[in-house]
């Protein structure tokens, strides 16, 4: 699995780092990548089963009947080792957690993979998630649920909050046409007052 | 009711039945016993026509968690599910097996306990107790725990069943091809832990198809000596029909290879149906459950890590108050992270168990353990040895230690055998067997070993195995009492050899008053090692007593091929050359860059001629400023903020150490904290790094704290600053309300608000500071601390 360390360099705000950092960034992606495998699962829905509130699922599967879930997670293992990890050495943690962050997202291209190639001929929406515009957390148990989150052990805290850490879930539309993005740029995302990225000047490129 | 040697017959999977009786998407499956029984009763009785001696009666989510939002009570499900389950034992015409059997189905409660996730031990041990009362209530045969992939919710939940019933107790976890849990957990540790705690049958469900689970199997097979399960899936599931890809005689034929190699107790669970019961009791009814090698090696584990007492393993002694004053000082003060500190560095030494001794004046021992045995269980692998005579303070740390313990000690005084013994029994631990008793001292190696004795017909009569138990001969010091270091030796040769027992023996006792102190530890620890001995209890930290066992373990053949005593040797001269070459680096350079260790020996030299508090003002401030500066103008990145900081830290040490103790260079207090439902800490960790080092005491309260908490630790610390952490807007109204209580203290402190969702409006809104990141925390504190 490719590891995006442009990305992975974006979260520690590090856009132009130094041969130092850069080495000790790429031993540790690969220490990373020699102890976990992401894990995923997904399961094909209804669209209308799912009931998703708000305007950006309605927008997002206006085309599509069957929409997939699919959870990817980097387990308990990450977190554990992130935890003995602050405990020894800060900035290798911060590192290790950046790129926990690509890694999983690597994981959840992946699961996109496996299900763009259960459906040939299919066109699948941009993958989205609670949190993203106006779905709000409150959707996470359900889709957990029906994605038989329970079967790579991602649960969900009262709080909304997913353990273990570095777990996403998200939600790919399957339609008969192509579709077009929708997810992508700042107009889409709730964090454009606050982002620092933005404050910055910049974007975060998703 | 189960036997290795005997098969006996589960049934199949209970969710997919139910939707082929007619259970619509969106009905729930808890509710069936309520509202239909009659269906669950049909479910239950085909199995048994199929052949299945035991039913699991459907309470598998039936938890307080799940059930309340639902309106109904534990009680009430469970003895619905329960009479349903049993109606069809007793009305079933054409079963196979006569009196078939009714389980209460215990599954997870689908929160993670600590750490994983926020539920605390205990309140998942009530909520697991709540349904087995109810169980037992209803008249349930047996108890099945099942679908466990996190072994702390698995122990809380055959301690809750312990506790409240004499039923037999079965304990299935579901692991993945790796060979472990989805929390980490291995089969070994799984094996050693439950059967620890007094299961009475253990194995796998779930996950994966027969097949898989076969290495698996075998596993636990060779780790106890109880009968073994097997309830795996229909093979894999497709992800767009749901579909199982085993067919029924797949199934049974892959079942049946698991039953050659000793599993006894058989179903199947997600995708499976009465005619893969069917077709599976057809295939193995004739067959024995096939001849299992046990290991009978002495072990302790953690669920990540298992310790095989198969050779010299060594038990890091620093975790220890007695003649260390910062050690006591920690302790007095809760100072957790010196304590993980020293876990850490005795890891990394090379320890394999740590020894844990928190027993001091002032302090509640039965308090402190389990909180110390928490923390140490985040920050390490390794298994713990609880060092204790408080039977009050070994039973709340091994009720909380997540795998099986060691407990340091008992002796062959019969009140002390009768307070601790019972304990190491129910939590299923080791136990050190000192050789001494009420009388005193042993002289002779003969009286050591009588009392070793003693020690081993009392452990058995408390239904402790003997590969639990561990024999201390007792180290005295050799200047004093000259004859009885041999009188040692001779003991532990014989336990070894007579006994076949482990022996522990705190080794550094020899050479007390002795000049060339090192050189007598390892010449004992050498000549123990040579008679046997295989827990010597020492410092790890030092190389010389490392060396010694690294060099041991060539020549008794464990460390094949010489491959670890090469790599420890001929890396260890590299370094060695290092420092001769002279550097022209300064201190503040060495902070800068972060090299902790240039900055901790730079630190060295330059405190022979200055004060600590000049070393504080004049270097390590104005070089944390330096790469703080450089961080704020894109030119450093937060791990070089870090870095510099952890070599600001080394620096601190030092100059703490040639301070005397206290804390006398420490500018002011902060707490610290991310709030109630808030787990992920790593920005207050980051925070906490950061201020840490700018010479702030930082009194970090964890995660997921309630506001009370923070409002009880601001009053007794007599604090003005607290920081408060959160990343979802989730977690906000606990933030708020931590806020508006701190509010209502007569001297309220500042509060600085930072993590993802916070903004300045919001924090400026509740009237709080808003720290954008570490280094604006830093700046929050010299404004109000100054």
């Amino acid at each position: 699995m490719e590891l995006n360390m442009q990305e992975a360099l974006r979260y520690l705000g590090a856009q132009s780092p130094d041969a130092a950092l850069l080495t000790g960034l790429t031993a540790l992606a690969e220490e990373l990548q020699s102890r976990i495998t992401p894990r995923f699962t997904w399961a094909l829905t209804d669209t209308a089963e799912l009931a998703l509130p708000g305007q950006l699922a309605q927008r997002m599967l206006a085309d599509c009947p069957r929409s997939a879930v699919l959870v990817c997670t980097l387990g308990a293992e990450f977190d554990r080792w992130m935890r003995q990890l602050s405990a020894r050495d800060m900035a290798r943690a911060v590192m290790l957690d950046a790129l926990g962050s690509v890694y999983v997202e690597a994981g959840c291209d992946a699961a996109e993979n496996a299900i763009r190639a259960r459906f040939p001929g299919k066109h699948l929406t941009d993958r989205f998630s609670p949190g993203y515009g106006d779905l709000p957390l409150d959707v996470q148990p359900r889709l957990l649920e029906s994605a038989g989150a329970g079967r790579i052990g991602v649960a969900v805290t009262d709080t909304l909050m997913m353990t273990p850490q570095k777990s996403v879930s998200a939600i790919v539309g399957i339609a008969d046409a192509p579709q077009p993005a929708r997810v992508r740029g700042c107009a889409h995302c709730a964090l454009n007052k606050t982002c620092p990225y933005r404050k910055a000047g910049a974007t975060c490129h998703v | 009711m189960f036997d290795t040697k005997k098969l006996t017959f589960l049934d199949g999977a209970m969710g997919t039945m139910l939707q082929r009786a007619g259970l619509q998407p969106g009905e729930l499956p808890e509710l069936v016993a309520l509202n239909k029984p009659d269906m669950l009763t049909a479910i239950h009785r085909q199995y048994i026509e199929a052949g299945s001696d035991i039913v699991y009666a459907n309470t598998f989510g039936a938890n307080r968690r799940k059930l309340q939002k639902l309106g109904v009570s534990v009680e009430e499900v469970v003895m619905a599910s329960i009479a349903a389950a049993k109606k069809a034992c007793e009305d079933s015409s054409a079963r196979i097996a006569p009196g078939a059997r009714v389980a209460l189905d215990v599954g997870p409660l689908g929160e993670l306990l600590e750490p994983l996730g926020t539920l605390p031990f205990e309140a998942a041990v009530d909520m697991f107790a709540e349904i087995v009362r109810a169980g037992v209530k209803a008249g349930a045969d047996c108890i099945v725990i099942e679908t466990m992939t996190d072994l702390q919710e698995a122990r809380a939940a055959l301690i809750a069943a312990k506790e409240n019933s004499d039923l037999p107790v079965l304990v299935t976890m579901s692991f993945d091809e790796s060979g472990r849990t989805f929390t980490g957990c291995t089969a070994a540790s799984m094996a050693a832990t439950l059967t620890g705690l007094g299961a009475d049958a253990i194995g796998v469900n779930c996950s994966l198809g027969p097949k898989q689970l076969l290495p698996i199997l075998r596993e636990i097979c060779a780790n106890t000596h109880l009968p073994v399960i097997a309830k795996p899936n229909a093979g894999l599931p497709d992800p767009v029909d749901g579909h199982y890809d085993l067919s029924p005689a797949d199934f049974a034929e892959a079942m049946a290879e698991a039953v050659a190699a000793g599993v006894s107790v058989i179903g199947g669970c997600c995708g499976t149906n009465p005619d893969y019961i069917r077709a599976l009791h057809e295939r193995v009814k004739d067959m024995t459950p096939g001849q299992r090698e046990i290991h009978r090696t002495s072990m302790v584990c953690t669920a990540t890590k298992a310790v095989t007492i198969d050779g010299v393993r060594v038990i890091g002694e620093r975790i220890n108050p007695t003649g260390k004053k910062r050690f006591q000082q920690a302790l007095l003060a809760g100072d957790m992270d010196y304590i993980v500190d020293m876990a850490i560095q005795q890891e990394d030494a090379g320890a394999d168990i740590l020894d844990v001794n928190v027993g001091y004046p002032g302090v509640e021992e039965a308090a402190m353990l389990p909180l110390v045995v928490r923390k140490l269980q985040e920050a390490t692998n390794l298994p713990l040895m609880l060092d204790s005579t408080n039977p009050d303070a070994l039973e709340a740390g091994l009720r909380v230690y997540c795998g099986k313990a060691a407990v340091n000690s008992v002796n062959g005084d019969e009140k002390v055998l009768a307070r601790i013994l019972p304990i190491v029994k129910k939590y299923g631990a080791a136990v050190v067997g000192l050789t001494l008793d009420e009388t005193g001292l042993p002289r002779t190696a003969d009286e050591r070993i009588a009392i070793a004795k003693r020690i081993l017909a009392a452990a058995e009569s408390h239904g402790i195995t003997r590969e639990n138990l561990w024999i201390d001969c007792l180290t005295l010091t050799v200047s004093a009492q000259q004859d009885q270091a041999r009188a040692t030796l001779d003991a532990v040769r014989r336990v070894t050899e007579e006994l076949h027992l482990p022996t522990v023996l705190g080794v550094s006792n020899i050479s007390f008053g002795l000049p060339n102190r090192p050189l007598m530890a390892r010449t004992f620890l050498t000549q123990a090692m040579a008679a046997g001995l295989t827990l010597p209890i020492i410092n790890p930290n030092l190389t010389d007593m490392m060396d010694a066992i690294a060099a041991h373990r060539v020549l008794s053949g464990e460390d094949a091929g010489c491959r670890v005593y090469v790599d420890r040797f001929a890396n260890a001269a590299a370094p060695a050359a290092a420092p001769a070459a002279p550097s022209a680096m300064t201190l503040e350079e060495a902070i800068v860059r972060g090299l902790k260790g240039d900055a901790s020996r730079l630190a060295r030299e330059a405190i022979a001629s200055s004060t600590g508090l000049e070393l504080v003002e004049n270097v390590l401030i104005p070089a944390l400023d330096k790469v703080g500066a450089d961080y704020e103008a894109g030119r450093a990145f937060l791990p070089q903020l870090l870095s510099a900081a952890q070599a600001a830290q080394a620096v601190f040490a030092v100059i703490q150490e040639s301070m005397g103790e206290g804390d006398a260079v420490r500018k002011g207090k902060v707490i610290i904290a991310t709030v109630k439902g808030d787990i992920h800490d790593i920005g207050k960790n980051i925070v906490k790094t950061v201020m840490s080092n700018y010479g702030y005491q930082i009194i970090d309260l964890g995660r997921d704290v309630p506001p009370e908490t923070i409002v009880e630790a601001t009053l007794r610390e007599d604090v003005c600053l607290v920081g408060l952490s959160a990343l979802m807007t989730t977690t906000l109204p606990a933030m708020e309300e931590t806020v508006r209580q701190l509010n209502k203290l007569p001297h309220p402190p500042a509060m600085m608000l930072g993590g993802a969702v916070v903004t300045p409006d919001y924090a400026e809104h509740l009237g709080c500071h808003y720290a954008k990141d570490a280094k604006a925390s830093v700046e929050i504190a010299r404004a109000i601390l100054s």
